[in-house]
């Protein structure tokens, strides 16, 4: 829109201030990974002249936390979770963008998804608590599988939906006309075009529930189904905190996320785009 | 099975009826729980059973200044933290928009705050925020300044989370808002050119309005988490110094997991997720969702 | 019906994926030395005896939201709850820990033996030092006066210090050219209250009166709260969000000279890849103002949950765990002990970083418990918001108390 000449430098360089404050932070904890206690507190801080360790990242792997098995069930936690969110909340995001219901029941039904999000965990997370009891779910993966399939499936609805509202009607209806059913117009035209929101929206979904804390902590005992997140949050004893093998945890815990982000960066753009005119 | 499905009318509610179930599944225990202990006074003694207290705990919601306290910090929060983030995010957007498509490492590299796990970003700034630890107080110190008490200062620890807070999600914002512009048509903008609108005009005129839908959800689900904030203040303030970080969600905790006043965490709880419903139900009426 | 199938796959699955415990005995523990020290000393109980011992571990704070969850809901989750002092009140009064008068009974003895200290028995009594057990100590913590000899020397001070008066008069002249004479931590909550009662109490204040009437706006909280107050003016800035974790930081890298602070800092204090101050750190009791000096204690303790299903199991395991072969063990490993026969074992006091048992021991001998209440959880709350703010300056000293008294009273009731 904007076509000033002198406007490219103005960009270079808040983009290259944009990226430096928000590196530095994330730089600051790496370093920390690095550094033994006493460099971590020094005051003044050492930011070059301190002896680098490997020692935090030992710990994290081969002291008494079983922090491979903590990853794995992340891993499986949050891929199921996140497949799960995607598939039931994309059918759910189609239904809306593409059916009629009766009355006012979309309006309602939709804003009630949306509002499931909005309790606050804090609270949700006693009953939950009894309700998986009862099952005898505590300490499993799979009730945190489902609780973060539950946390995510309103957002992808809704992003998914706004999706396909950008999506014309008239491709399926003439793969109808040509003979296909309704679901399979869906799965060889609409989900193909619908990658990038997929893409795009399976981040978000990947890092609430790799992240996720409060649940993590109070619906699991063991190292049968403790996350990395909890395993981070162990660092932090009553008297003092071991920085670095929390500074350690969390760095190498964001890399798979980071990978992933790169391997979907192309989409991230398109994936999230909405009807412009359209609502 | 299938019959019934490839019905076209039945279709749509069979493709949105797992959604709902698990949902459902979810969130209906909890919120008869929250609901039903609202009306009584938790015990946690084994001999004493809860006690049935009628509405006095949602009189509370009048009298208790913990509770208003608590409330008025996190409005403060919200209305703070979400516009300096949208207004940032929109900005940041609109500058780079046209060359950031180029490079998308760009990018990723600006997602990394979300991707950090709150806990490890809470702690992160915790160091950044520390009276002699920090290298912005050791930068003031060394020209001359006394340390800044970023999170010991009643002045400046709700800044501090605040800050922390548009660090962290303004890269949310603007990505979201990238995605919008990205999508934006290109015959209005051409025919305005032609009018001879100023750049103003146009996104005064088109752009805003086209991306009202973007908009409206972005900030919907910031409002809804800022409304929430929890994990900062846990790690790096609890709640103070003297309760001027204290948010609702961090009050409802000390409530509910050290007070075990199960109902009162119960009768706010209701009372935030009513506060919610109508922001929302504001925001969600501008999206025209009749289809 | 294919329906029925398919539920019953998932019922099965759901079943299958589900590993109930098997283990025989469930303890939750914090992270840090104590949980270590109780897990090492459960992998030597299940080579003994068989019994499987499994641990669930959780960060500080978690403890007890999981444990106090779990009783509230029944749930016999936990077998064993390691506890720390200030939540025995709320497990016990509630009636969630069970009590071990039979136990003991069936062996033939009328409690914990006599080597354990005094006052680390009477905690585990309810009530307080009269009633029946309903735990026993496994980790002796009392708060200690952490010095610097040499700063203060320097200051003028020399020989342990005694008197509020005379170290404060030396933590003056050490403030200032960077260096703090004290650091003090007065987050609100369980921080600054912590902090605050040795104080309070070596100016005879008292919590609450024989009749659980809040008594902290008295002449001698008043007296104590502005000492409090001038010990923030010799301490590093920000002292209102800062906790143990700071005062540690700050007494490690040697810019604070002094504070009150726990045992299980002192092998930090003797590790360089933690600290540089190894060796010119020393230790002694609570220094004395109007009233003898006095550390809170804060005993760690292991009790039987009382919706447990293996009780007798988890009644052998920590009367095992507890005795005097185990205590040494776990000094040895680092965990303050609770045993005379321990604190005076040369095989410990000769190594340079147990040094501080002596004047460990002195000081449990010599404390103060926390006031026993149910509610301690939310007094302590309360109290130490008004506590913080006093710190932080948005509240007079004696507005601040007497703020505090009335909102304390509403809760004692």
């Amino acid at each position: 829109m904007l076509k000033n000449n002198f406007k490219k430098p103005i960009v270079f360089l808040s983009i290259v201030f944009a990226i430096f404050y928000t590196l530095f932070p994330f730089i600051y904890m790496i370093s920390v990974s690095f550094k033994i206690r006493k460099d971590i507190f020094a005051m003044p801080p050492k930011y070059f002249n301190f002896e680098p360790t490997l020692y935090n990242y030992w710990f994290t792997f081969f002291d008494q936390i079983p922090f491979f098995k903590f990853m794995i069930n992340s891993f499986i936690i949050t891929s199921v979770s996140t497949i799960a969110a995607l598939i039931l909340g994309t059918l759910a995001g189609y239904s809306l963008a593409r059916f009629r219901y009766p009355g006012n029941l979309k309006y309602h039904l939709s804003f009630w998804i949306l509002s499931t999000r909005m309790l606050p965990p804090i609270v949700v997370v006693i009953p939950l608590f009894l309700f998986f009891s009862f099952f005898n779910l505590v300490n499993t993966k799979l009730a945190l599988i489902i609780a973060y399939t539950a946390f995510n499936i309103p957002f992808v609805a809704w992003m998914m939906r706004s999706f396909f509202l950008d999506i014309p009607k008239e491709l399926e209806e003439s793969a109808m006309v040509d003979g296909d059913t309704r679901m399979g117009s869906f799965r060889r035209i609409i989900l193909p075009l619908a990658k990038p929101g997929l893409a795009a929206t399976s981040i978000f979904c990947l890092i609430l529930s790799w992240n996720e804390f409060l649940f993590a902590v109070i619906l699991t005992e063991t190292e049968i189904s403790n996350t990395v997140t909890f395993a981070i949050a162990l660092g932090v004893t009553q008297y003092q905190s071991n920085w670095g093998y929390m500074a350690a945890s969390a760095t190498i815990s964001v890399i798979p996320i980071i990978i992933f982000a790169f391997i979907v960066q192309k989409h991230l753009v398109r994936g999230l785009s909405f009807g412009a005119i359209k609502g | 099975m299938f019959n019934i499905l490839s019905t076209d009318k039945n279709l749509g509610f069979f493709l949105i009826l797992p959604a709902v179930i698990l949902l459902l599944l979810l969130t209906l225990f909890p919120i008869i729980y929250i609901v039903y202990f609202s009306f009584f006074e938790y015990s946690s003694n084994v001999d004493i059973p809860h006690q049935f207290i009628g509405l006095d705990n949602f009189k509370r919601l009048f009298t208790d200044d913990a509770f208003h306290n608590a409330l008025s910090n996190t409005l403060f929060f919200t209305v703070v933290a979400v516009s300096i983030e949208f207004t940032l995010g929109l900005g940041f957007a609109l500058l780079v928009m046209n060359f950031i498509e180029k490079v998308s490492v760009i990018k990723t590299i600006l997602l990394i705050p979300m991707m950090i796990a709150p806990i490890a970003v809470a702690i992160t700034w915790k160091f950044l925020y520390a009276p002699f630890v920090s290298p912005f107080n050791d930068l003031r110190i060394r020209l001359g300044y006394q340390p800044l008490l970023f999170t010991s200062d009643v002045k400046l620890a709700m800044p501090s989370i605040i800050f922390v807070d548009i660090w962290q999600w303004t890269p949310f914002i603007f990505l979201m808002m990238l995605a919008g512009l990205a999508s934006l048509p290109k015959e209005p903008y051409e025919a305005a050119q032609i009018d001879g609108a100023s750049p103003w005009q146009q996104f005064r005129d088109l752009t805003w309005k086209f991306l009202q839908p973007v908009i409206i959800i972005t900030l919907l689900l910031r409002i809804m988490d800022a409304f929430r904030l929890f994990d900062q203040v846990f790690i790096l303030t609890r709640g103070g110094p003297a309760s001027v970080t204290d948010t609702l969600s961090y009050y409802i905790y000390k409530v509910a997991f050290r007070f075990w006043d199960i109902g009162w965490a119960a009768a706010m709880s209701l009372f935030m997720l009513a506060v919610t419903l109508i922001i929302s139900a504001w925001f969600v009426g501008k999206l025209n969702v009749e289809k | 019906m294919k329906i029925i199938k398919f539920i019953f796959c998932i019922l099965s699955m759901v079943l299958i994926t589900n590993f109930t415990y098997a283990a025989k005995l469930t303890v939750i523990v914090p992270n840090g030395s104590e949980g270590d020290g109780l897990r090492a000393a459960s992998k030597d109980y299940t080579a003994k005896t068989g019994v499987e011992v499994e641990l669930v571990q959780a960060p500080y704070s978690q403890v007890f939201d999981k444990a106090a969850n779990a009783a509230n809901a029944k749930s016999g989750a936990y077998d064993i709850i390691l506890m720390d002092d200030p939540w025995i009140p709320f497990f016990a009064e509630n009636g969630h820990l069970e009590k071990m008068g039979k136990y003991f009974d069936a062996l033939g003895v009328d409690g914990p033996d006599n080597d354990f200290l005094a006052k680390s028995m009477a905690l585990c009594r309810d009530p307080y030092n009269s009633g029946p057990f309903i735990c026993i100590p496994y980790v002796g913590n009392a708060q200690m006066f952490f010095y610097n000899p040499g700063a203060f020397a320097d200051a003028g001070l020399a020989g342990p210090p005694s008197t509020w008066d005379e170290v404060y008069a030396a933590m003056q002249k050490i403030s200032g050219s960077g260096n703090f004479g004290y650091v003090l931590r007065a987050q609100e909550g369980n921080p600054v209250v912590a902090q605050f009662m040795p104080i309070f109490w070596s100016f005879c204040g008292k919590l609450f009166d024989e009749n659980r009437k809040a008594t902290v706006n008295s002449p001698e909280g008043q007296k104590a709260l502005e000492f409090f107050l001038k010990l923030r003016d010799v301490s590093p800035p920000g002292a209102a969000s800062m906790n143990a974790e700071e005062i540690g930081q700050y007494l490690l890298q040697g810019k604070a000279k002094s504070s009150i602070n726990w045992p299980n800092w002192v092998s930090a204090f003797e590790d360089p890849a933690q600290s540089n101050v190894v060796g010119q750190m020393s230790y002694a009791s609570i220094p004395s103002g109007d009233c003898a000096g006095s550390s809170e204690i804060g005993h760690w303790t292991l009790g039987i949950a009382s919706a447990s299903k293996n009780k007798q199991t988890a009644f052998d395991f920590i009367n095992w765990a507890t005795s005097k072969e185990q205590i040494d063990i776990s000094a040895g490993r680092g965990n303050p002990p609770v045993r005379f026969s321990t604190f005076i074992n040369p095989d410990l006091t000769s190594q340079e970083r147990l040094r501080h048992f002596p004047v460990l021991m002195a000081a449990i001998n010599y404390s103060t418990p926390r006031p026993r209440h149910p509610k301690w959880p939310e007094l302590e709350q309360v109290f130490g918001v008004f506590l913080s703010k006093a710190v932080a300056g948005t509240m007079g000293p004696k507005d601040a108390l007497d703020k505090a008294n009335v909102e304390l009273q509403k809760i004692l009731k």
